[in-house]
């Protein structure tokens, strides 16, 4: 369908890439009319342009399209989810239940043992994805320990000999050829170093569902403030002066 | 708006009526956001046309929401327009009286 030469098809197959990794947060289904439509726009500007050389007539129509942060602002696929169709997420309800027992009924108390147990929630984020790197920095250790075992086995045992290595206490190990000591020390490095990778990959959620805890306990605060300005507002504004109200009428008068 | 008016048009002939006068110069892509976010509230209808030149290109038309919206606008900006008008006529006025005093007690 799009007949592009194959650098061309490169570039834009890059462009779409990098357009969709901005789209990833909106449904599928609008993620993929989005970016049809712009594969479009993009096949019908370049089969228009007039440039000889390929290369250069892609890269024109695509700089003229704008870079993908252009296209698709950061904000933009938060209005499209909010708007098109809405997601349920869990976290949406672990906040509503978390305001709904601590901020509404417990007013300043409840929402200091809220940012209690947001605080507290940070805490446990921070330890989290201190095991993950922890895990993956003794994979790193273990996985060259395990290298030094079968290839420098006179370093080994000079590290052993100063006591900077202290080789498992059990018998099994020893009963083991360096080979496979180093064997089972690698594969030990690639359990570690998939769980820490894994670990550190899903700590995004955990991130994100921060993010929005934290937001919509910012919101909620906001939301207090204003009613509260409002508030004050009204309490005041009977003993506004005369001259002021005056004032006020002569600004409003010629716009009426 | 006004372009999807009188006429139905994909976003590659959008741009380029909204560009070729040269009034208006903008990245082409910033278009599309625009356009989901009127077919997402209802201003704007869209429908998808097979194309003998190429791939598929999707069709925006105003529904009868944004025919409203359009109009409703378009009064709120011709009032704002005469509004400015008046008052920079009306500074101009006074800025004309202010001279002719001044030359008066010369």
């Amino acid at each position: 369908m799009n007949d592009y030469p194959d650098v061309v098809a490169k570039i834009v197959d890059d462009y779409l890439d990098r357009l969709r990794l901005r789209l990833r947060r909106i449904p599928a289904r609008e993620q993929n009319e989005f970016l049809k439509e712009i594969q479009s726009h993009i096949f019908e500007a370049y089969r228009r342009s007039t440039d000889q050389d390929e290369t250069e007539r892609i890269l024109a129509v695509l700089r003229k399209f704008g870079e993908p942060g252009e296209v698709v602002s950061d904000r933009l696929p938060e209005t499209m989810v909010r708007s098109g169709i809405r997601q349920i997420l869990p976290l949406h309800v672990v906040g509503g239940i978390l305001i709904a027992l601590f901020g509404v009924p417990l007013g300043f108390g409840g929402a200091a043992v809220l940012l209690g147990v947001l605080t507290a929630l940070v805490g446990a984020a921070v330890g989290y994805f201190a095991v993950a790197a922890s895990l993956v920095l003794v994979s790193g250790t273990l996985g060259s320990l395990g290298l030094v075992r079968v290839y420098e086995p006179a370093l080994w045992d000079v590290l052993v000999a100063h006591g900077i290595i202290e080789p498992p206490p059990s018998e099994l190990f020893e009963v083991l050829s360096p080979s496979s000591q180093a064997f089972v020390m690698i594969m030990l490095a690639c359990v570690f170093a998939a769980v820490g990778i894994a670990m550190l990959w899903l700590g995004k959620y955990l991130i994100r569902g921060l993010r929005f805890l934290f937001g919509m306990v910012c919101d909620w605060i906001r939301q207090w403030a204003q009613s509260a300005r409002q508030a004050v507002r009204r309490q005041w504004s009977p003993h506004e002066s005369e001259s002021g109200k005056a004032a006020l009428r002569a600004v409003r008068e010629p716009l009426a | 708006m006004g372009a999807l008016y009188h006429e139905r048009h994909y976003g590659y002939s959008l741009v380029r009526v909204l560009t070729e006068d040269g009034s208006i110069s903008l990245k082409e892509g910033t278009i599309y956001p625009i356009l989901a976010r009127l077919d997402r509230d209802g201003l704007v209808r869209s429908e998808w046309v097979e194309s003998v030149q190429g791939p598929p290109r999707k069709y925006y038309a105003l529904t009868s929401a944004g025919r409203q919206l359009f109009a409703d606008l378009r009064q709120e900006f011709d009032v704002l327009v005469s509004l400015v008008k008046r008052e920079w006529t009306g500074r101009e006025d006074s800025e004309t009286t202010q001279r002719k005093l001044l030359l008066r007690k010369r």
